[in-house]
């Protein structure tokens, strides 16, 4: 794939997410050979985990389907599931990097039928869906999952649940013998498009995530609402499933804290006031209460920000919940002093749910390839040496300003292998 | 709202430790996690903005700057590193400066700059106390083992008061009484700065006795267990140095005062009464047992200071290091001095009850000025607490 200057021309894009797919076929559309290898079995990346997503509140099928269409329709895109980074060495235009695909247990005859699942009498953790339910051992990962292959998650197979699935499975495409992959791939540019992981809320011991039913996250409201969820859409207090009747939401659990996320996550703002219209419309008269400090709704967001504080059931609380108190009926007690009337708050409430932020996936687990991290762990995009950024593994943001920063990438990317 | 920001005040809390109180985002994280804070007057976050605001005269009247006992939850939760504990901590500092009297004093114990005046002048008192009694000769050895340091201002015949006595007398008195004084004028200016910035306007005053009874007592109780210390969590390891230490001053106060009615009241008739105390004299074997207990307890919260310092980012200053070194300087000065005299070593010995007088000279001179004073503002101000939720706090009128 070498050009007449040297250099290779392909552009690796590693992380599948909005931002990944955009950079992909951004650089892609002008004609350069793009790998997009995603360490999840399936594209979409967090997006496709919402139930609906900004700017216009659609739901992620509208929006990552097309992308996905764009993608198989495009020759210059090769994708690589379950695939991560091992090594990069070399320099700008002439990238050797090196990734290892794992196991999918599950060959390219997959049809999707869900015969292995039919028959698979062992379940692991929904990670998809935050533990909040289970799933069969071989799964789709979710409803909209691209590519359309189920996987094996192989720790979790029993020996007569091997037996069961592979008996299942009409197109022969169970393979349990498949091993690790490793190839080594020619590249000119990086384009790091890793994003975010949800800041882990156990961290905040004053919070007591996990001591209560009662404390979920904001991702978990997520996947509740969503219509393929844990609840099929409900709002329930997991375990009880209790109908809430109040709800606080507490905001910057975790963000704009030097203990924790030194930056603000940008978009917890936006996702509580969302997430209020779920409970809205579930529960119309439920009491919601929104602890904060400051509300960020840049932009025209600030529309949506006016809409939601007139609402008649809601209280908005500035002053930041620092301690949560589990109740004996199920329930927890929200404390915080109002910092304008200076008096201190114990909000009982059927659900409290943490507005954690955003921790890019690079301050987790780093890539070994090159990149230039700032100390919060976002990536810096570096135009000297091609190795660039994208989205959330650049910064916090929202998906608009995730795909400015992919298309973005992708030029800065596209300029390396015409350099 | 007409805010008049006094700049001085926030340069001051700066330079005191409060250098980070520019970055509190007013999140309220600390009164929340504060064990102090009460329900209806939280605390340490209004503090925070006024500091920031330099409103002085709304901070030097808020009993809760004095409620505060520096746990460091509040620094420890905070979640950009305002470090609320130190600030109250450099608004008590600056709180004892304004309430001090003599002004000069006050500020002069306020700051490093001072310290070797502060050493210097308690130090040239009694130099010049011992160059006129007379006394500066070393003893022989058998007049050392036989009389120790009671000869110290050297000795007369003069039957009613020794010598000795009546020197330390001249020197420690005065000094007591002047911080006694000062540290009651401080507390009384304090107490209506309070009431009057809490709009109190009582119909009915307690008397002194109800005033003990009521509102002192139960604070000092309080204190003396040591209920709110306990509540602490970060720093909750203080209270293992701060108990000892209270206690050992008590002890110390006990002798203290059985020594100067031992001295110079019953030993007017009972001669004997002068002369160092045998080793199993019950007062001796109190002195010993809070001595030992001072140089333990201050040694505790002289290792929790730096290791504050050290990991949890506790800012360090003159204020909270004068205290330590100064009880550690009586201590250590002290024991030094008796283990000489066990010793036979009269040379040493009067060299280290010289600097023994010193410090304790210090400690009494700076008492309402330095760290010391939390002893009376705190106590009055949890007194002050109570007062306030009393039925004198409230204007039957208004009820």
């Amino acid at each position: 794939m070498t050009d007449e200057q040297g250099t290779t021309g392909a552009i690796l894009v590693v992380g599948g997410g909005i931002s990944g797919l955009t950079a992909a076929l951004e650089a892609a559309e002008v004609g350069n050979d793009v790998f997009l290898v995603e360490k999840n079995a399936y594209m979409g990346g967090r997006v496709s985990q919402l139930n609906q997503y900004f700017p216009k509140l659609c739901p992620p099928s509208c929006g990552l389907e097309i992308n996905f269409k764009r993608i198989k329709d495009n020759r210059r895109i090769r994708t690589y599931t379950m695939t991560t980074v091992k090594s990069v060495s070399g320099g700008p235009g002439n990238y050797q990097v090196t990734l290892e695909t794992a196991p999918r247990y599950v060959n390219s005859n997959c049809t999707a039928c869900g015969d292995c699942a039919a028959a698979c009498p062992d379940e692991i953790d929904n990670e998809f869906n935050f533990g909040m339910n289970k799933s069969k051992a071989a799964y789709l990962p979710h409803e909209m999952a691209f590519p359309r292959r189920f996987v094996i998650n192989k720790a979790g197979l029993s020996a007569d649940g091997a037996a069961a699935v592979k008996a299942a499975c009409k197109y022969d495409a169970v393979d349990l013998d498949m091993q690790t992959e490793t190839r080594t791939i020619e590249v000119a540019s990086i384009i790091y498009a890793t994003g975010w992981t949800p800041y882990d809320p156990t961290k905040m011991d004053n919070l007591k995530f996990g001591q209560s039913n009662a404390i979920v996250t904001n991702m978990m409201i997520e996947r509740m609402a969503a219509p393929g969820g844990p609840t099929d859409g409900a709002i329930l207090r997991p375990g009880d499933n209790k109908e809430p009747e109040s709800f606080a939401f507490v905001q910057c659990a975790g963000s704009r804290d030097e203990n924790h996320l030194e930056y603000c996550s940008y978009i917890c703002c936006m996702a509580t006031f969302k997430q209020m219209t779920y409970i809205r419309e579930r529960y119309p008269e439920a009491k919601i209460y929104v602890f904060y400090i400051d509300l960020r709704t840049p932009g025209k967001y600030e529309k949506f920000r006016e809409k939601l504080m007139g609402d008649a059931n809601s209280t908005f609380i500035k002053g930041k919940v620092a301690d949560i108190i589990v109740e004996a009926d199920g329930g927890v007690t929200v404390v915080a002093e109002n910092a304008v009337t200076g008096d201190k708050i114990h909000q009982k409430v059927d659900m409290a749910i943490l507005a954690t932020g955003m921790q890019p996936t690079q301050a987790i687990a780093p890539v070994n390839g090159g990149q230039e991290m700032d100390s919060n762990g976002f990536v810096v995009s570096n135009r000297a040496t091609g190795i660039l950024s994208a989205g959330c593994a650049c910064k916090a943001a929202d998906v608009v300003t995730s795909n400015q920063s992919a298309t973005a990438a992708a030029l800065k990317a596209i300029q390396v292998t015409r350099r | 709202m007409n805010v008049q920001p006094d700049l001085d005040f926030i340069k001051y809390l700066k330079g005191a430790g409060g250098d980070t109180l520019k970055k509190c985002y007013q999140c309220a994280t600390c009164s929340v996690v504060c064990p102090l804070s009460t329900d209806d007057k939280p605390f340490p976050r209004k503090e925070m903005i006024w500091a920031q605001w330099g409103l002085k005269e709304k901070l030097v009247a808020d009993p809760d700057v004095f409620l505060c006992h520096q746990c460091g939850d509040c620094t420890a939760y905070c979640p950009r590193g305002a470090k609320p504990g130190d600030v109250l901590g450099a608004i008590r500092a600056y709180s004892y400066t304004h309430y001090g009297w003599p002004g000069g004093l006050a500020k002069l114990a306020s700051s490093a700059k001072g310290l070797p005046m502060l050493i210097a002048l308690p130090a040239l008192v009694i130099f010049v106390l011992w160059v006129i009694s007379g006394g500066m000769t070393i003893p022989s050895p058998e007049t050392f083992s036989h009389y120790g340091y009671q000869q110290f201002f050297g000795h007369w015949d003069f039957h009613w008061l020794s010598k000795n006595v009546f020197f330390i007398d001249i020197m420690m008195l005065p000094a007591a009484g002047l911080a006694v004084f000062a540290a009651y004028r401080g507390v009384s200016t304090m107490w209506k700065a309070m009431a009057a910035n809490a709009g109190m306007e009582s119909a009915f005053r307690p008397s002194v006795l109800q005033f003990v009874k009521e509102f002192l007592w139960p604070s000092v109780l309080e204190i003396v267990q040591h209920d709110r210390f306990r509540e602490c969590k970060t720093n909750i390891d203080r209270v293992k140095g701060h108990l000892p230490l209270m206690l050992s001053f008590m002890g110390l106060f006990t002798v203290t005062v059985w020594s100067a009615l031992a001295n110079d009241v019953f030993g007017l008739w009972i001669p004997a009464l002068h002369g160092p105390m045998s080793v199993w004299n019950p007062i001796k074997i109190l002195a010993n047992v809070s001595a030992v207990a001072l140089i333990v307890g201050v040694g505790i919260l002289w290792s929790n200071r730096a290791k504050a310092e050290a990991d949890a980012g506790a800012t360090g200053t003159f204020y909270d290091w004068f205290l330590i070194w100064e009880i550690m300087a009586v201590g250590v000065t002290g024991l030094l001095a008796e283990i000489a005299r066990w010793s036979g070593l009269a040379a040493p010995g009067y060299i280290m009850y010289f600097l023994h007088l010193v410090s304790i000279m210090m400690l009494f001179l700076y008492m309402p000025y330095t760290k010391f004073a939390h002893l009376v503002y705190r106590t009055f101000a949890m007194a002050f607490e109570r007062y306030r939720d009393s039925a004198y706090g409230k204007n039957p009128l208004d009820q």
